[in-house]
C-alpha cells in the first residue's frame, strides 16, 4: 500500500509538472495562420443548435457561408439575386416567377435547379418557420432553370422572406437522408465554404468550396472565398471574447458587446466598424393596468424618456435616438413628424397635470391620495441594468417613481405572460421587417410578446390590412406605416435606442471598403481578405 | 471489503432516486419554457400550444416525471428540446473536456495541496506554514470567476504563456485547471496539515523517534500515510465539487465540458438537457463520495469492521 501510495503522489507530481510543460510548449502557437482565419461570436450569437435552416430558429452568421439563398437584401433593403438571377411578380400579386443561375452545385456535387425548390418549400410544412411559405399554394417547375410560385393569396413580403438565413436552401438528398442530424454532424448548401465540424455552442469549422463561382453582385469576389479555412468560435462571456482579440487568438469579434465599445475604440491594435443596426431597445407600457390605461399618461411617461441622453452617456453616440418602433432603415418608420416620439418634459409634465397627477411633497405625483409608484422590470444583463437605471432617473424627474426588477432573461418572459404584474419594461428587439409591430402588439399576443398588452380595434382593423390585405410591396409598406403610426398615437411603449452593429477586427484580415447586406453575411465575407 | 462496497452501493439507490427527483422538479418550477427559444417572429398562439401538447409539457409534473424516469431506467435520457439531439450524446461529447479538466484541476489541488500540507507540519508555526496556509486560504476565497479573469489577464494577456480560451491545444488546459485547483489545495493542504500534526503526536512515531530513524523518513513513510485517511475523504467528495465548480470556469474560458453545456441549457430551458447533466453532477457526487468511502475502507479495516463487513 505504501509503495502504491508513493507511486500515485509521484504521478500526480508529474502531470502536474506536465500541465506547466505543456503550457510553455503552447508558447510559440498561434491561433491563426495565413490562409486561416478565426471569428468570434459573442453571447447574442451562441447557443445556435443546428445549421438546420428550414427548422432552426436560431441561426448564426456561417449560416449564409454553408447556404446560399434565392435572393439577398442589402442595408438599403433592396434585394438582389444570389441564386436566383431575376424574377418577377405577376400584376396581381399571384404568381412569382424565378430564373436561377445555371451550374451551381451543392457541396456534394448533385445539381442545384428548378426541382431543388420544387422539393424544398413543402419542407417547411410544420416547422417553426412554416410562415415564411405560408402564402405558397404550389411550386411549378417551368424548366430546368425556371420556377413559378404559385401564391393563396399575393405576399409583398416573399422577398423578404427568401432572403432571410431561414431560407436558406439545403441540398435535398442529403437533407432527407440525415434526417434530424442535418445541419447537426453534417450540412451541406451551395455556399462558399464547407461545414467541416460543428460543435453547438463551441465552434463551427468550415473549409472553403473552390468550386464556388455564383455569389450576387453584393460582393465584389465572385470567386471562392479568400480564406482557406475559417473557424467560428462561440464565446459567451464578453471579457473572453474581448481578450481573444486583444491578443491575437481572434481575428474578428463579429458583433462586439456594447460595454467594450470604449475600450476598442481606444485599443489601436483593433480597428472597429460601425454598421446601421437592425436593433431597436423600447419600453413597452402595458396598456391594460393603472395608471397606464389612461392615454394620457401613456403620452406623458413616453415624452419623459430622454433618448439623447441614454445614447450619449451610455453608448457614447453610438447608434442612434430612437422616435418610433421601427429601424430607421424601414421606409415603414418613415411616419409623419406629429406621430414620433423623442424627449418633451414640458408636455410630460402638462399631460401629468391635465390628468389630476399633482407633485407631492417629495416630487413624486399623487392623485387621490394615491403616489404614482410602478414597477419597471428587465432583464438581467450589464447593459439593461445601466439603462434601466438611467431611465428611472429620467421617469423621477417628472415625478414618478418607477421601482426597478431585475428578472433572468429565461424567466423573463413567463412573467410578462402573467399579463398584469408589470407596468413598465425595458426590452430590445432584433428583426428588418416592419411586421414587427404586429408581433408586439397584435392582440392575439398579448402578455408576451405583446407586452403593452395592447388591443385596440382600430389597430387590430389596420394590423389586418397590413398583414392580410396588401398586394403589392409598396402598398404593403404605406399599410404599415398607417398601422405603425396607430399605435405609436396610442403611446403602447418609448422608443429608446438603435444600436448600431459594431465588428471589430486585428490586423491580419482585410475588410472591403463597403460591408453590403443588412450585416456581416455571406457576401460580405467573400470579400474578406487575409493581410499579406 | 465486497461486501462494503456492495453495501454501500445499494445504499445508493434511494439517494439516486431523490435526487432525480429533485432535479426534475426544480427545473420544472422555474419561470421561463424551452418553447422561448422555438418559438420564430410570426408563430400564432396556436402555433404554441401545439408545441406545448408535442413535447408532453401539458402533462402533469408528476406524469413528465414518471416518463423521464421510465426512460431513464432504460438508459435513455431522451432528447433536447432546444438542441435537438439525444441528451446521452451530448453528455457523452461533452463528458471527456470535463474529465481532463476535473482530473487535471485534481492532479494539482492534490499534489500541491499535500506537499503544502506535509511541509507546513514539518514546519509547524514557522514563517513558512503561516506564509504558505494564509496564501491558499487568500486563493480558495475567490470567487472562480474573479480568479479566472486574473489568470487571464496575468498569464494570457501579460505574459502571453497560455492560450485566453478555448479547447484547442493542450495548454489550454493551464490556466482553468490552476483556477479550479487552487481552490481544493488549500483544503487539501489543511486536512493534511491537521492530520500530520496529530499523527506526529502519537506514541508510535516518539517510538521511532527513538529508534533514530531520520525525521523525513517518519514524516513521509508513517505520518503520511496515516494522514492520507481524512485526506481521501475529501478527495472523493472534491471529485464531484470539481465537476460543479467546472461550471463557471467553463463559461469564462470558453472551453466545452458539461459546464458550458448546462449553462447553455439553463438558459434555453431545455429540460431533458438540464435534467442529463444535473444528473451526471450528482451521479459524479456520489461516485466521488463512495471511492473515497472505499479507500478509506481500503486503508482502515476498522472502518469496514465498524461497517459489519470483512
Amino acid at each position: 500500500m505504501k509503495t502504491m501510495m508513493t507511486r500515485s503522489l509521484l504521478a500526480m507530481g508529474f502531470a502536474s509538472l506536465g500541465l506547466a510543460g505543456l503550457g510553455l510548449a503552447g508558447l510559440a502557437a498561434t491561433t491563426a495562420q495565413a490562409q486561416e482565419a478565426t471569428f468570434v461570436m459573442t453571447a447574442r450569437l451562441v447557443g445556435a443548435p443546428t445549421y438546420n435552416p428550414t427548422k432552426a430558429t436560431k441561426l448564426n452568421t456561417a449560416t449564409t457561408l454553408i447556404f446560399d439563398r434565392l435572393v439577398v437584401q442589402d442595408a438599403d433593403q433592396s434585394f438582389h439575386g444570389q441564386l436566383a438571377s431575376s424574377w418577377e411578380a405577376s400584376p396581381d400579386g399571384m404568381q412569382w416567377t424565378f430564373k436561377l443561375k445555371p451550374g451551381v452545385k451543392f457541396h456534394n456535387g448533385e445539381p442545384f435547379n428548378a426541382r431543388t425548390i420544387e422539393w424544398w418549400v413543402p419542407q417547411f410544412k410544420g416547422t417553426e418557420n412554416a410562415f415564411t411559405v405560408e402564402a405558397i399554394e404550389r411550386v411549378e417547375v417551368v424548366d430546368d432553370l425556371t420556377v413559378r410560385f404559385h401564391m393563396k393569396r399575393p405576399d409583398p413580403n416573399l422577398l423578404f422572406n427568401l432572403a432571410t438565413s431561414f431560407m436558406c436552401i439545403p441540398e435535398p438528398k442529403s437533407y432527407t437522408a440525415l434526417g434530424d442530424s442535418f445541419g447537426v454532424t453534417d450540412a451541406i448548401g451551395t455556399g462558399p465554404y464547407k461545414m467541416q465540424q460543428f460543435s453547438v455552442g463551441q465552434q463551427t469549422v468550415l473549409v472553403r468550396n473552390d468550386d464556388y463561382a455564383w455569389a450576387s453582385d453584393l460582393s465584389a469576389n465572385r470567386g471562392p472565398a479568400k480564406f482557406k479555412k475559417l473557424t467560428f468560435r462561440e464565446i459567451a462571456e464578453e471579457s473572453t471574447a474581448y481578450l481573444e482579440l486583444k491578443t491575437g487568438g481572434a481575428d474578428m469579434l463579429v458583433n462586439v458587446p456594447t460595454d467594450f465599445l470604449p475600450r476598442i475604440q481606444a485599443d489601436k491594435a483593433v480597428k472597429l466598424v460601425t454598421l446601421p443596426g437592425n436593433e431597436l431597445v423600447y419600453m413597452p407600457i402595458n396598456t391594460s393596468v393603472e395608471p397606464f390605461t389612461d392615454v394620457k399618461l401613456r403620452e406623458a411617461t413616453a415624452f419623459a424618456v430622454n433618448q439623447k441622453e441614454i445614447l450619449t452617456s451610455l453608448y457614447g453616440g453610438n447608434g442612434a435616438a430612437a422616435d418610433t418602433f421601427l429601424i430607421a432603415s424601414l421606409k415603414e418608420s418613415q411616419v409623419e413628424p406629429k406621430y414620433k416620439i423623442s424627449y418633451d418634459p414640458e408636455r410630460s409634465r402638462k399631460l401629468f397635470d391635465a390628468a389630476g397627477w399633482k407633485a407631492g411633497p417629495d416630487g413624486i405625483r399623487v392623485k387621490d391620495g394615491k403616489r404614482l409608484e410602478v414597477k419597471l422590470w428587465t432583464q438581467n444583463g450589464t447593459e439593461f441594468k445601466r439603462l434601466v437605471e438611467i431611465v428611472q432617473a429620467q421617469l423621477k424627474a417628472v415625478g414618478m417613481q418607477a421601482d426597478i426588477s431585475i428578472i433572468d432573461a429565461g424567466s423573463i418572459n413567463a412573467q410578462y405572460r402573467k399579463k398584469t404584474e408589470h407596468q413598465l419594461a425595458i426590452r430590445a428587439y432584433q428583426w428588418t421587417n416592419a411586421d414587427i409591430v404586429d408581433w408586439f402588439f397584435a392582440a392575439k399576443r398579448a402578455g408576451y410578446p405583446n407586452v403593452s398588452m395592447f388591443n385596440d380595434p382600430e389597430a387590430e382593423r389596420l394590423n389586418d390590412i397590413a398583414m392580410n390585405k396588401s398586394k403589392s410591396w409598396d402598398e404593403r409598406v404605406a399599410n404599415f406605416t398607417r398601422y405603425h403610426e396607430y399605435v405609436l398615437s396610442q403611446y403602447a411603449f418609448a422608443p429608446i435606442y438603435q444600436p448600431a452593429q459594431s465588428l471589430a477586427y486585428g490586423k491580419r484580415i482585410v475588410l472591403p471598403q463597403e460591408i453590403r447586406g443588412t450585416g456581416l453575411y455571406g457576401p460580405t465575407m467573400l470579400d474578406i481578405a487575409p493581410a499579406n | 471489503m465486497l461486501q462494503f462496497a456492495i453495501r454501500r452501493l445499494a445504499m445508493l439507490i434511494p439517494v439516486f432516486l431523490a435526487v432525480s427527483l429533485v432535479i426534475f422538479m426544480i427545473i420544472h418550477l422555474v419561470p421561463g419554457d424551452p418553447l422561448e427559444h422555438l418559438i420564430q417572429v410570426g408563430s400564432s398562439p396556436e402555433q404554441r400550444a401545439r408545441m406545448i401538447a408535442r413535447y408532453g409539457l401539458d402533462q402533469p409534473l408528476l406524469v413528465q416525471y414518471g416518463r423521464w424516469l421510465a426512460k431513464l431506467v432504460t438508459g435513455d435520457l431522451g432528447d433536447a428540446i432546444v438542441m435537438r439531439q439525444p441528451v446521452a450524446r451530448l453528455i457523452a461529447e461533452n463528458m471527456p473536456h470535463s474529465l481532463a479538466l476535473g482530473g487535471a484541476a485534481l492532479i494539482f489541488s492534490t499534489t500541491v495541496g499535500i506537499v503544502t500540507g506535509v511541509l507546513a507540519a514539518s514546519f509547524r508555526d514557522s514563517l513558512f506554514d503561516r506564509a504558505v496556509m494564509g496564501f491558499i486560504l487568500l486563493g480558495s476565497t475567490l470567487p472562480s470567476f474573479w480568479l479566472a479573469l486574473l489568470m487571464i489577464l496575468m498569464f494570457a494577456v501579460q505574459f502571453e504563456w497560455f492560450p485566453v480560451s478555448g479547447a484547442r491545444s493542450w495548454d489550454a488546459l493551464v490556466l482553468p485547471a490552476l483556477t479550479i485547483g487552487i481552490g481544493g489545495t488549500a483544503l487539501i493542504a489543511r486536512v493534511t496539515r491537521a492530520a500530520m500534526i496529530e499523527i506526529a503526536g502519537r506514541d508510535f512515531v516518539r517510538v521511532l523517534q527513538a529508534k533514530g530513524l531520520p525525521f523525513w523518513r517518519i514524516q513521509l513513510r508513517h505520518v503520511l500515510q496515516q494522514a492520507m485517511l481524512p485526506v481521501m475523504t475529501i478527495l472523493g467528495l472534491r471529485i464531484g465539487w470539481i465537476l460543479g465548480g467546472a461550471v463557471t470556469v467553463e463559461y469564462v474560458f470558453a472551453r466545452p465540458g458539461l459546464g458550458s453545456l448546462l449553462i447553455t441549457a439553463l438558459g434555453q430551458r431545455d429540460y431533458p438537457l438540464v435534467q442529463g447533466c444535473l444528473l451526471m453532477l450528482a451521479i459524479a457526487v456520489m461516485l466521488g463520495t463512495l471511492l473515497g468511502d472505499l479507500a478509506q475502507a481500503a486503508l482502515d479495516p476498522r472502518l469496514r469492521e465498524a461497517m459489519g463487513a470483512r
